[in-house]
């Protein structure tokens, strides 16, 4: 039966190479912690995108109650992690994991600084990295001012003053983060947007990229 | 497909761009086959051991998701200054920066931009700015001791900052709001009363409003700070306070006063401060109502 | 893999065949795979489908119109019930038509109609039908379906005490 079907695809679109360019690939020696303990380092890059997608699962079920409303928005909170069934869980999940999150691409980045790994001919996937790792740091920005509590509130006010500092167009981009004179209302939608929209969006693109990279070059061969 | 064209026949796709072309040039690197040591397949004998971690790290994730719930304030107040405001612990190092004498103040660009921008932007640019063959950490001193130096320094004022806020946060007896609210929560839960929300519980209603201890003495004496209603304002609300404090208690707060509370043994009488103390113990959830 | 096909055959017993060492690695693969999967979207299926499980509210009673005023003639009453909305409470407003049926008791019909949801009149078409403007719908005094409609109009929990009616959470009609 899905043999059948999977036939029928296959015989249209030729998907076979595709995934089997995927999954029959040889893994060498030296990134397999199975010989050598000390390759674990090589499963950092694994498990940011293994939090990346528990970040992106959470996160669509956490706007199933959530509200960017600053009349609202904390008490939404409130309700989705204590009145909801395992809504403590799941904006547990989303929470640790964005520290994880970091914590894990952080790992990842000096794996890859300390074994070289960005040289010749990897140069463009490194500066990949290290957009995803820029982007990363605006989706925790940009979502921590969403429960709308006091830390919220506060730690977004600063970042938006460290923002204007910029010389010549640090108001304008103050205006453009704020959306008004104080942050407030069209802050939070803003942020709301940015957060679920468009950094996600800038995230998924730039990860195509880097694993498509990889695929393309390979793992770095051992030292 | 066209007229009497075998459907049996297997299709053939001409012009494959998904065909390699041979000639590769240098930049791509030797097959895995030619590195030295075993290989395996991606799928499954790799994939499973990456797995195997994953799972590890799942349960240690979760375990930590229930054991310690995400951490929820009291809702956005501007004014609020009862209040140390801290970034997640990523930023903290930035954070600490901007409190350098040279990173602040005039310099603060330094702080704001230069010193991160030149951090973050060699870090972007590392390719081209460490360009040798070498890869091993040891045997590229200066790329492998800028990186080190760069963690120790971020380290070192990550570490700071928060030393600095537990500091800050025992010299002026602030508890943080969230462990504050789970503990209230916590509270109120034991004693079988709903779990309060922040914001939304309601002050109980004021008893004996027509009593002279409150239309004489409390309003022209304290309102200005408890709120016209007695709800709260700079000083906490005082309805329901005689659930909390007893008579004698609250008439020794008002004699003597108590944190950002003047002492009042010069303002009113003792007979009013008695008046009042009983007033207000007499304020309690039930006798509202 | 030859290599690691040769050692097994190497260690492994000739006989003994179920199962070979890459149909267990996709299984242990499979199930490791769904254990990652369903600890992590498990609690988010719950938590999204908490709204189906959550225990519904009943609904309290609330004070509308004095008893002596009811009459043989559905009239529209107003009054206030506090919902709990998720994080949002509020007063909604609700309608009923109170009235008393011929055995004398007082009820109260919901405005509600049974076809698509709209909010039904009474008198409006005809003077003794309740008539629905969205696609003309219509039921008789105790909310019996005349056209339209699949079912009679719902009814309200009705008590009475001391003089006044007094209306609760909606039931299915129980007069037709």
């Amino acid at each position: 039966m899905f043999k059948a079907i999977y036939n029928w695809i296959d015989e249209r679109l030729d998907i076979t190479p595709m995934w089997r360019d995927i999954a029959d690939h040889e893994v060498p020696e030296h990134v397999n912690p199975a010989h050598h303990f000390s390759a674990f380092v090589y499963c950092f890059g694994g498990l940011t995108f293994f939090f990346t997608v528990i970040q992106i699962l959470s996160g669509m079920f956490l706007t199933m109650y959530y509200v960017p409303d600053i009349q609202n928005a904390y008490y939404s909170v409130d309700y989705l992690q204590h009145q909801v069934a395992f809504g403590g869980i799941v904006r547990g999940l989303h929470h640790w994991g964005a520290s994880l999150v970091i914590v894990m691409m952080f790992l990842h980045a000096l794996r890859v600084f300390f074994t070289g790994s960005y040289k010749h001919p990897r140069e463009m996937n490194w500066v990949v990295g290290m957009l995803l790792f820029f982007v990363m740091l605006g989706l925790g920005f940009t979502g921590y001012l969403l429960p709308w509590d006091n830390k919220a509130y506060f730690a977004t006010k600063v970042g938006i003053e460290i923002a204007s500092t910029i010389p010549w167009i640090g108001d304008d981009i103050k205006m453009l983060l704020q959306g008004g004179d104080t942050p407030g209302a069209v802050t939070l939608a803003r942020f709301f947007a940015i957060h679920v929209f468009f950094l996600p969006g800038a995230l998924l693109t730039l990860l195509a990229v880097h694993f498509y990279m990889i695929r393309k070059q390979g793992i770095s061969g051992p030292l | 497909m066209e007229k009497g064209h075998d459907t049996k026949e297997k299709i053939v796709y001409v012009g494959d761009s998904r065909i390699r072309k041979r000639d590769r040039s240098a930049n791509v690197p030797q097959d895995y086959s030619s590195y030295p040591g075993k290989t395996e397949a991606f799928v499954p004998n790799f994939l499973l051991k990456e797995w195997m971690v994953g799972v590890v790290v799942l349960v240690g994730f979760l375990t930590l998701t229930i054991a310690e719930p995400a951490p929820l304030g009291y809702p956005a107040d501007p004014l609020n200054t009862n209040f140390i405001p801290m970034p997640d612990w990523y930023f903290l190092f930035l954070y600490q920066l901007l409190k350098m004498p040279y990173t602040s103040g005039d310099y603060v660009l330094l702080g704001t931009i230069a010193i991160p921008g030149i951090a973050f932007g060699a870090m972007l640019l590392a390719p081209w700015l460490d360009r040798g063959p070498e890869r091993r950490f040891y045997r590229r001193p200066i790329a492998s001791s800028l990186m080190i130096v760069s963690l120790v320094a971020c380290t070192y004022l990550t570490w700071e900052a928060w030393t600095h806020y537990q500091e800050e946060l025992e010299k002026n007896g602030i508890i943080p709001e969230h462990h504050e609210r789970r503990m209230m929560a916590e509270e109120a839960v034991k004693q079988g009363k709903p779990r309060p929300v922040p914001g939304k519980d309601t002050l109980p209603a004021i008893v004996a409003a027509d009593d002279p201890a409150f239309t004489n003495i409390i309003q022209a004496q304290c309102i200005s700070c408890h709120g016209t209603e007695l709800e709260g304002g700079v000083g906490p609300a005082l309805r329901g306070i005689g659930d909390r404090m007893g008579k004698e208690e609250i008439a020794e707060i008002i004699t003597n006063g108590r944190g950002g509370m003047p002492a009042y043994a010069n303002i009113l009488t003792a007979e009013e401060i008695d008046q009042v103390a009983e007033w207000l113990a007499k304020q309690k959830e039930e006798a509202a109502g | 893999m030859d290599h690691d096909q040769q050692q097994e055959s190497a260690h492994a017993p000739a006989r003994r065949r179920e199962m070979t060492r890459r149909q267990f690695l996709s299984y242990t693969l499979g199930g490791a795979g769904a254990f990652m999967v369903g600890g992590t979207i498990l609690p988010m299926i719950r938590f999204a489908i908490d709204p189906l499980l959550a225990e519904k509210q009943q609904g309290e009673f609330v004070k509308v119109i004095e008893a002596s005023k009811v009459t043989s003639e559905p009239q529209p009453v107003e009054f206030e019930v506090f919902t709990v909305d998720g994080w949002h409470e509020s007063k909604r407003k609700m309608r009923a038509f109170v009235a008393r049926g011929d055995d004398g008791r007082i009820y109260a019909l919901s405005p509600v109609c049974k076809h698509l949801g709209c909010t039904v009149d009474w008198a409006t078409h005809d003077p003794n039908e309740f008539f629905c403007p969205c696609h003309g719908a219509r039921y008789t005094r105790d909310g019996e379906v005349l056209a339209v409609a699949r079912g009679p109009l719902d009814e309200y929990e009705v008590r009475e005490e001391n003089g006044w009616v007094y209306l609760g959470s909606l039931k299915p009609n129980s007069r037709v």
